[in-house]
Parts: C-alpha cells; sequence; structure tokens
C-alpha cells in the first residue's frame, strides 16, 4: 500500500516534469511503465482544470479519493459535488438522468450492462477519442475490455471487475470423516466441484441445519437470482435469443438451468428467497455455508480476520460448469460491473473523460482495488494480478480463481432494456423459487414477456444490439 | 350560508343596503385574493403534470424512442394493455388487500385501545405517550427497523419462542404467503395510533347524559355501547375507516424499502408495480396509462369517500347544533 | 361489592391489555435505539444480541460526524453527509410548512367567516392530499426538470406545500371556529381591512394552535418518502432518503450505522409530536370530532 503509494506519486510528479522523471536515474522502467499515466495527464491538460461532478456510491469512491488527489495536483482536475448513492439504485437514476437529458452529471459510476440502455438513450459520451489522444488502453484480464464496448464503441472504464468465483470451505472438504462418508455414498472422492451435479452432491453431503450450516450461500432473490441463473443457462450451451430476436430461454438448455437453479431450495437456508448480499455475506463469512458462488470481492471480506470467522478456511476456485450441451463449458458472470460512463450532455465531459481514464490505468488502480476496508472495488487489470497488495489482499489463491473466472465471464442480457429484461427474468425466477409459478411455466412466461418488451423497444433496433452483445460473451468454455 | 343570513339582515335593516353591497363586494374581492393564488398555482402545477400524463398514455415512448414529443399515437392501445395485463389485475387486488386488512386492523386495535382508555385512570398520559410513538416514526426507519427485527432466528421470532416456550419461527419476509401479511401487520403497527387518537378523543367528546340516562334506565354495558356509543361514533368510525384505507392505498416506502416487491410477486401493490414500471423499466407510457387508471380509481374512491364524510358531518351538526359545530357561518 | 371487585378485575384487565401493546409498540424503537449502540459484530446475530455489550457511539460518530476508519462518509464530498441532509430536511419540511399555515389559516378564516369555500369543495380539497402520489410523479419529475426545478428545495417545497395544504386549512379552521366573533366585529366597525383583521387579531387569538398546526404538517413533511426520492438528485436529500443508501452490498446492510441514522430522523419527529400531543385528533378529524 505504502509502496504503490509512493510509486503513484512518482508518476504524477513524472506527468508535472516530464523531463525530471526521465533522466533520473534508476528510473527507466518507471517511466516506461508510467507513459499510460503521463500521456493521460498531458491529454487531461488540454482540456483545462475543473471539478467534475458524478453519481457514485461512497464505498467505491473513498478508495479512489487519494488517487483523484493526485490527478488534482498534476492537472487540476479533481471532484466536486457526487451523487452518494447505492450502485443497485445507480440504474434507475441514470435512467431518469438520460430521460431528462440533464447535464448535471459529468460521470456516472454504475453498471457497465447498463451502457447499451443509456447509449440507446441517448447519454453517453463515446471514449475513443479520448482514449486515442491518451494514448489509453483498457488493460483487463483476458476479454472483459468488450464489456465496456457497444457497437464498436467504448464507452466505460471500468473500476470493478465483480466477477464470480466458486467458494468452497476448505475445513469442510478436507476433512477426513467427510470424505471417508462422501466417498461411502457416492463412490467418489470428496474434491472441489467441477460441474453443478457435483457442487449439489457436496452441498447435500456436508450440509447441516441442525449447526445452523446450509449447503449454499448463493444468491436467489428477486433481484439477484438471474445473476446466478445467467452461469447455469451459459454453462449449458444456451443463449437468450436466436438471431431475429426472439426469445430462446424455453430450450432444453433453459430448462436444464432452471432445474439447477432452482433444487438450491434443498440447500439452502429457509430464508434464502428473500436474502441478498445484506444477510448472505455475514453468513457466508461467519461460517454458516459449504460452497457458493459469489462476488470475487467477498474473498477480501473473508481472508480479513477481524471481519471473518473462517480466515484461511476457503478455497476458492472456478465456478462450476456443465457437460449438457456435450462439452464441458464454464461461465461465470460479472454483474453488477461497475464502470465510470461519460454524459454526453455534460459541459465537462473531457475533463470527467480523462479523470475516468486516470483512475481505470492498471497501475494506478490497485490501490484502489487492495483497499482492505472500502472492499467494493475488485481486481481486474492484468497488472493487478501481479500486484503485491492485491495479492495480499485477496490471497493468492483469490487471485488465480478471479483471473480463472475472468476467462470465461458472461454479461447478462447486454442489449438495450437491460433493466427490464432482468426483472422480468428476476420476477418469475423468484416466483417459481417461492412456488407462486409452476416451474414449467417459468420459461414459457418469461419468453412471451421478453418478446414483448423486444416489441416494445423494437426489433431491428435490437438486432442491431446482439452483435455487441455476442461480442461480449467469452471465446473460451474452460479457462486455461 | 352566510348569504342566506345576510339577506335577512337585508330585509331587516333595509336602510343599510347600501352599505351591505359594499360589504358583499369587498368579502368577494376578499375570497378571490385569496383564492386565485391558489388556484394559479394548483393549475400552474397540476394543470401541465395532468396533460403529460395524458400525452404520455396515448402515445408509446420510452426513453431509447428519441424525443418525447416525438412519440408516435398510439390511441388506447396501452390501456388495453394495462386491463388486461394480469400484473396489473394482482397488484390491484393486492393493494386492496392490504389497504382493507390494515385498515380493519389498526381500526380495531385503535378503537379497543381506545376504549380502554377513554375514562382517567392512573398512568392514562404515560400509556398516551408510548402508544403515539409508533406514529411518529418515518416509515422508512419503520421498514429498515423491521428488516433487522424480522429474520428467521431475528429477536421477534426468538422473544415470542421465549415466552411462550414454543419453536416461532415464520420467515416473515420470504415466505409469499406471509409477506404481505407481514407488511400489513408493520402498517397496523405503524398506524394504529392514528385511530387510537381519534377513537380517543371521539369517545372522550360523547356527552355523559345519555350514557348515565341508559345507564339509570338499567341498561347493561354491552348494550350501553352498541346503541348509544356507537351510533353517536359513526361519523369517526368512517373517518378514521377512510383516512386510513386511502392513506394505505398509497402505501409505498415500507413496501418499497423493505421487500421491493418481492418475494415473487407476493408484494407487488400497485403504488410498487407503477414506480417498477415508470421508474425500473422506464416504459414510461405505460406507466403512465396505469397511474391514469389509478387515478381514476382513487378519484371515485375519494369522492365516495368525501359523500359519506360529508353525510356524517352534516349528521353530526343536526345532533349537537351549530353552537359546537363552531360559530360557522356570519349568523351566530 | 361484587361490582368492586368486576371493577377491580376490569382495571387489571386493562391494564395488562394495554401493557401488552405498549411492548409491541415500544419494542421495534428500542430495537433501534440499541442496535444503534451496537458495535458492528452484533447487528445481525444468531441468536440476536438484545443488550448492546459493551455499547458503543462509533455508529453516531461515524454517521454524524464522518469518524473513525470505516467511515464510507469518510472522505464524501460537499452535499452528502447527513448534518446536510438534517439541514436540507429542516428547512424543506419547515418551510413548505410554514407556507401551508400561513396561507391555510387565511384560507381557513375565509371559510370560517365568509364560506369562501363551500363544504363539498373543502373536502374536495382534501382530493390534494388524498391521491396517491405515485400517479403523478413520473410527469411532475419531466416538468419540473423542463423548468429547473428537479433537485431544488423549491421543487419540494412547492409540491409539499400544495399537498399539506389541505391538512393546513381544515385544522386552523378547528381553530378559528373556536374564536369568538364579536372582537372581529369591533374591529370591522372600527373600520379594519379584512387583511389587518386576520392578520393582527385572528391569527394572534390562535397561536398555539397554529403552532399545534404547524408541528403537525411538519410530522408529515418531514417523513415523505416518495417524491423525495424522485425529485432529487445531488444537491438536495432530504433524510428518508439518505437514509436509504446505508444498504451495504459486499459487506452486508450496515444496521448500526443505519439505526444511528435512524434515530436521528426520528427523534426530532417524536419530540415535535410529544409536544402537540394533544393537538392530534383535531389534525387528523376534519371537524369530526365535537368538543
Amino acid at each position: 500500500m505504502t509502496k504503490s503509494k509512493i510509486s503513484r506519486r512518482t508518476f504524477v510528479e513524472g506527468g508535472v516534469g516530464l523531463t525530471v522523471a526521465n533522466f533520473l536515474p534508476g528510473t527507466t522502467p518507471l517511466a516506461f511503465a508510467a507513459s499510460m499515466e503521463e500521456s493521460t495527464i498531458a491529454a487531461a491538460k488540454t482540456a483545462g482544470a475543473a471539478d467534475v461532478t458524478g453519481m457514485i456510491w461512497s464505498p467505491y469512491l473513498v478508495p479512489m479519493q487519494p488517487v483523484i488527489a493526485d490527478f488534482k495536483k498534476a492537472t487540476g482536475i479533481g471532484i466536486g459535488g457526487v451523487q452518494d448513492i447505492s450502485i443497485f439504485d445507480a440504474p434507475q437514476r441514470a435512467m431518469a438522468e438520460a430521460l431528462s437529458r440533464s447535464p448535471q452529471f459529468d460521470f456516472i459510476h454504475i453498471d457497465s450492462n447498463m451502457i447499451p440502455s443509456l447509449a440507446s438513450a441517448g447519454y453517453l459520451e463515446p471514449l475513443d477519442e479520448y482514449m486515442k489522444k491518451a494514448n489509453f488502453k483498457i488493460e483487463a484480464v483476458a476479454d472483459y475490455a468488450n464489456f465496456m464496448t457497444y457497437k464498436g464503441q467504448t464507452y466505460g472504464i471500468p473500476t470493478d471487475g465483480n466477477v464470480h468465483i466458486q467458494y468452497v470451505r476448505k475445513d469442510l472438504i478436507e476433512n477426513s470423516d467427510n470424505k471417508k462418508r462422501f466417498a461411502d455414498k457416492h463412490g467418489k472422492e470428496l474434491k472441489f466441484p467441477e460441474t453443478w451435479e457435483d457442487e449439489f452432491r457436496i452441498q447435500q453431503a456436508l450440509m447441516d441445519p441442525a449447526k445452523d450450516l446450509y449447503g449454499s450461500g448463493s444468491l436467489r432473490n428477486r433481484a439477484n437470482g438471474p445473476t446466478w441463473w445467467y452461469m447455469m443457462f451459459y454453462s449449458a450451451g444456451g443463449f437468450t435469443f436466436d438471431d431475429d430476436m426472439n426469445a430462446t430461454l424455453n430450450t432444453p438448455a433453459g430448462q436444464y438451468a432452471l432445474e439447477i437453479y432452482l433444487q438450491e431450495k434443498k440447500v439452502a437456508h429457509p430464508e434464502s428467497a428473500g436474502w441478498g448480499t445484506p444477510q448472505m455475506i455475514p453468513r457466508i463469512a461467519q461460517g454458516h455455508v459449504v460452497t457458493c458462488q459469489y462476488w470475487d470481492g467477498t474473498a477480501k471480506l473473508n481472508e480479513n480476520p477481524a471481519k471473518s470467522k473462517t480466515t484461511g478456511n476457503w478455497l476458492y476456485g472456478l465456478v462450476p460448469g456443465s457437460d449438457f450441451s456435450g462439452k464441458r463449458i464454464h461461465r461465470s458472470i460479472s454483474s453488477p460491473l461497475a464502470a465510470i460512463l461519460i454524459n454526453k450532455y455534460s459541459p465537462r465531459k473531457a475533463q470527467a473523460a480523462y479523470l475516468a481514464l486516470w483512475l481505470g490505468s492498471g497501475k494506478n488502480s490497485i490501490p484502489i482495488v487492495s483497499d482492505p476496508v472500502n472492499t467494493f472495488n475488485d481486481a481486474w487489470a492484468k497488472e493487478h494480478m501481479k500486484s503485491e497488495a492485491v495479492q495480499k489482499a485477496y490471497s493468492p489463491a483469490g487471485i488465480k480463481a478471479i483471473e480463472a473466472n475472468f476467462q470465461v465471464v458472461a454479461p447478462p442480457t447486454y442489449l438495450t432494456g437491460f433493466l427490464e429484461f432482468q426483472d422480468t427474468l428476476g420476477k418469475n425466477l423468484s416466483e417459481a423459487y417461492v412456488g407462486q409459478l409452476p416451474a414449467k411455466d417459468v420459461l414459457k412466461k418469461t419468453d412471451e414477456e421478453w418478446n414483448a418488451i423486444v416489441g416494445r423497444i423494437g426489433r431491428t433496433k435490437l438486432k442491431a444490439d446482439l452483435a455487441s452483445y455476442k461480442a461480449v460473451m467469452p471465446k473460451r468454455n474452460v479457462p486455461v | 350560508m352566510s348569504v342566506a343570513v345576510v339577506a335577512a339582515a337585508d330585509d331587516v335593516q333595509p336602510r343599510l343596503s347600501m352599505r351591505e353591497v359594499s360589504r358583499r363586494r369587498a368579502i368577494k374581492r376578499f375570497k378571490w385574493s385569496i383564492l386565485s393564488p391558489l388556484i394559479a398555482l394548483m393549475g400552474f402545477v397540476l394543470l401541465p403534470v395532468l396533460f403529460l400524463q395524458l400525452y404520455f398514455s396515448l402515445h408509446q415512448w420510452t426513453v431509447y424512442l428519441g424525443s418525447w414529443w416525438d412519440a408516435d399515437w398510439v390511441g388506447l392501445d396501452l390501456f388495453k394493455e394495462v386491463l388486461t395485463d394480469p400484473r396489473f389485475g394482482w397488484a390491484a387486488v393486492r393493494s386492496l388487500m392490504f389497504a382493507t386488512g390494515s385498515t380493519i386492523g389498526c381500526f380495531l386495535m385503535g378503537f379497543a385501545l381506545a376504549y380502554l382508555m377513554y375514562k382517567p385512570f392512573r398512568g392514562q398520559a404515560l400509556y398516551y405517550i408510548i402508544f403515539i410513538l409508533p406514529m411518529l416514526t418515518v416509515p422508512v426507519v419503520v421498514a429498515y427497523t423491521a428488516e433487522m427485527m424480522l429474520y428467521q432466528s431475528g429477536p421477534i421470532n426468538d422473544a415470542i419462542t421465549r415466552i411462550i416456550g414454543i419453536e416461532f419461527k415464520p420467515a416473515w419476509l420470504t415466505n409469499p404467503h406471509i409477506a404481505l401479511p407481514t407488511v400489513m401487520l408493520l402498517e397496523i403497527w405503524n398506524w394504529t395510533p392514528f385511530s387510537f387518537i381519534i377513537m380517543l378523543a371521539g369517545l372522550s367528546s360523547i356527552p355523559k347524559e345519555p350514557i348515565e340516562a341508559a345507564e339509570i334506565l338499567g341498561a347493561s354495558k354491552w348494550r350501553i355501547f352498541w346503541e348509544v356509543q356507537i351510533p353517536l361514533l359513526r361519523p369517526v368510525i368512517f373517518l378514521a375507516l377512510i383516512l386510513r384505507f386511502l392513506e394505505a392505498m398509497a402505501e409505498f416506502p415500507k413496501t418499497w424499502a423493505l421487500l421491493q416487491g418481492g418475494p415473487g410477486t407476493a408484494t407487488e401493490t400497485l403504488p410498487v408495480y407503477i414506480f417498477i414500471t415508470t421508474w425500473q423499466y422506464f416504459q414510461i407510457s405505460k406507466g403512465a396509462a396505469m397511474s391514469y387508471i389509478v387515478m381514476v380509481m382513487m378519484v371515485v374512491i375519494v369522492l365516495i369517500a368525501i359523500r359519506i364524510l360529508r353525510q356524517e358531518k352534516q349528521t353530526l351538526d343536526t345532533v349537537y347544533g351549530n353552537k359546537a359545530a363552531g360559530n360557522s357561518g356570519s349568523g351566530s | 361489592m361484587i361490582k368492586s371487585q368486576r371493577r377491580r378485575a376490569t382495571s387489571i384487565v386493562r391494564y395488562i391489555v394495554l401493557s401488552l401493546w405498549a411492548v409491541i409498540a415500544f419494542f421495534p424503537i428500542y430495537w433501534m435505539v440499541s442496535t444503534s449502540f451496537k458495535p458492528d459484530t452484533q447487528w445481525f446475530t444468531w441468536p440476536p444480541v438484545y443488550f448492546p455489550d459493551p455499547p458503543t457511539l462509533d455508529n453516531y460518530l461515524n454517521v454524524w460526524f464522518g469518524a473513525e476508519q470505516y467511515a464510507a462518509t469518510q472522505y464524501s464530498i460537499s452535499s452528502q453527509k447527513p448534518l446536510i441532509s438534517l439541514g436540507n430536511s429542516a428547512i424543506i419540511a419547515s418551510t413548505s410548512t410554514l407556507l401551508a399555515v400561513l396561507f391555510g389559516s387565511v384560507i381557513a378564516y375565509g371559510v370560517s367567516r365568509y364560506k369562501i369555500l363551500s363544504e363539498v369543495r373543502m373536502f374536495q380539497l382534501l382530493m390534494l392530499r388524498m391521491i396517491p402520489p405515485i400517479v403523478i410523479v413520473a410527469p411532475l419529475s419531466l416538468f419540473y426538470s423542463a423548468l429547473g426545478l428537479l433537485d431544488s428545495m423549491v421543487g419540494l417545497i412547492l409540491i409539499y406545500f400544495l399537498t399539506s395544504l389541505p391538512y393546513a386549512v381544515w385544522m386552523t379552521k378547528s381553530f378559528i371556529d373556536e374564536v369568538p366573533r364579536e372582537i372581529e366585529q369591533a374591529a370591522e366597525i372600527l373600520g379594519a381591512s379584512r387583511w389587518r383583521t386576520v392578520f393582527e387579531i385572528v391569527l394572534p387569538l390562535i397561536r398555539s394552535g397554529l403552532v399545534a398546526t404547524f408541528l403537525f404538517i411538519l410530522i408529515l413533511t418531514w417523513s415523505e418518502y416518495l417524491l423525495a426520492l424522485i425529485l432529487t438528485k445531488t444537491q438536495v436529500t432530504t433524510l428518508p432518503i439518505e437514509l436509504s443508501k446505508y444498504q451495504g452490498s459486499t459487506e452486508g446492510r450496515v444496521y448500526g450505522r443505519q439505526a444511528a441514522l435512524a434515530v436521528g430522523i426520528t427523534v426530532p419527529l417524536m419530540i415535535v409530536g410529544l409536544i402537540i400531543r394533544k393537538h392530534l385528533a383535531r389534525g387528523f378529524s376534519f371537524g369530526m370530532v365535537r368538543r
């Protein structure tokens, strides 16, 4: 932390006085690595000093503050007022902004899956020009930078990877009694799950409700449910729409995913239908869960002994995959993927854009993603994976898991109208999970409702979106 | 009524007519100098809003479809869509159930408490203070406090289990059959003080004479209650029921902050569904059509309510005479 | 003798029932307050912790003064601190309420003395309050954004003023009705204008009634949620909106901080409510309760 802080300051000074940095002995690699940061500063200076305003949730903002302060010193561009709003409320608020074409916010910090909707609403400024001027590239793990693009243009700078990884309780899975019991019953070795079927067997075998230990800690509530369902659906080889924009959830892959999704009821806490992260994360960290998929940031919490009872007791890895399609496919998910987007109507959009670039360089974001207290920003850049500070925050195993999952990470419905698609699916899944809707009707109903949404937004328009959606889908089935 | 009185005064004292005319003119001026800013202000805020609402409900528009003033005219299609949308129907049913249930709950609880308290006794003031506290809690606070307390092994279940000695573990917020009643209970907790206050005031204002007379005649408490007190309380009872019902129909903060319509759609009431449609799906047009339908529905309900309230108030005026009704009118 | 026994039994039953409800009414409030004094390990536990052990002021220091390392608000800038929201809430609620009471009392005077609104109109005025705000808030926000009133105190004050006017008119009317007319008639004969009569004679006479009305409406505007949620953005945040920000994501919900903030929102309201507790019935009863 201290180390990176010092080096960052060096870059800033380097940016302020290029010559000085370049002629300092022994700083050659540093100056080389810093070039992206320097060019960002140089480009930002042409935009002029300003205090930009934005919509961002303070837990995300807090660890960024020192980095922003450095930028302010170098370029005069800093942050004025912000609307401090939860990342889950931000999409709706941003749409309201787009609705009124308000110039009020220069940037918004939001789930990148909102890019198609907000861009279609005419709210977003493409960033490619700024990136060219600043000689900037999003150096994310694997193909992750694609998540920022829509119709060939880049609209966002990531600050938070938020990829799902698999969590397994090491102490339980390596316990010899458990191993023996499991082998006797299933004729298989008890080890890190590779498929959804494996995971379910483990959850059933190791759960012990009498001790308040439940098999799964995955979410099944209305707001978050779809995030989990997509992993199962994609890994079974499914995709949401055909080329003509007809919904294709009600397919064998969809049915399979739904079955996996709903069987969770047998191994989850009875209240899981209503639980979101506020309830589930303490459950995970305090040791009431055997295994689950969860956002990678929770690893930081688990490994923080001040806040967790399970430090050192976790295995991290790739989320389960499926053989359903005839070959093994793993699909992780990133949602909400917090990124900085720029308002087209803002008079200070250039300044805001350069600030975003500054925050989005691998080097500058290391202290942001490794902050031990405000753990919201999660690692995403290539550079993070090698950084000592980041490794320490997530544990080396955690970082390895993050890197693996990034290679097979998929988005939810990356289309205009994301919120509507998402909530419709979430509502139907949740109704099925609590028994209000028979399982056989879920996908049929969702297909119908999705087709209605397609009709409302415009089939032609969405067909044009489809290419961007497919471009975000991962190319690999299994990480290398 | 003032006109009638003034006219009567005219008959008695014709010589004042000149003065009366100017007086009446002055009153008229006075009236309009008060009312015109009010009407102007309401026109300024409400007319554009109602116009926009109507425009959107007749045109198909969402944020993705260009500028709102270029939206396609779709006539009554959206109204048709809303009225055939089963989700809307269920939301309406839930709202009505929620409003009815919580109204009755608040009323019964409030009335029972008021009945136990309207005669002075030791500690009355203290109980009164404690009883009105829930009403003075901000609804969002109620929602978040409820979330802290209502998880399955939370303090509510735990305390009840300890007291009755049997495991008591309803999943208040996650069982779809219980979720709506849970919000109803919160509403009852929150607003019982309202019914309590009104009913207490009503009970204490009943004149003693008829009750004493009935007691002397040897009527049982039960009969006095049903045949003397209840009829005298009718207007207040209607008031408590109607106001509560209307407020409950509009209830949003608790339902939204606590459950956002879930689990499933178990707590998706009309306000929640309109909010989701407009501010989550950004189907501005469909939301506007829904709003119009709900608005018409509520106007009808309110008009009926107003009719009932006015009738009750008139009965009250006849029972108590104009003295108690205050010095309304210029005649007294 | 039997009668006195029966009376005692009734009295015991009464105390039991009342005390039971008192516990029900008070327990959630107790829970909120006690949670606000709990350290973060005791917010959400199995089984629950009933008494903060040891009680701590961290939550308050953190939420209200941005102290301590956890501080989501530690570096927060400009308008986002609860103290500022507190200021916003206070200004918005009190200004709109003051306007409503002033304007409302003049209307009420006109109604009471000159029937400038018929009884039907008086009841129709209530519609302003009784139509759920959700049905107009979407076009209202578009209209406001066109006028530049979105995210401004003026915008909220205006709409709160309109929606609390019915209560102001009805409640002040009930006070004005009780003022004997003789004094005004005397003033009128002495040649005082109607406006002077209102402001110099009638309103001073119902001073305490105006205060009660003011505080009563303050309770309603202070706790408003939906309109504030949609009509505000950065510059203006009221306390109930501030509260909904304290839902954690990766750390779990920050119940203790939330409770500390909730206590801050609720306490002013309770004080106000207790001050005017005798007048609450009048505010709610629209002339239906006779004294």
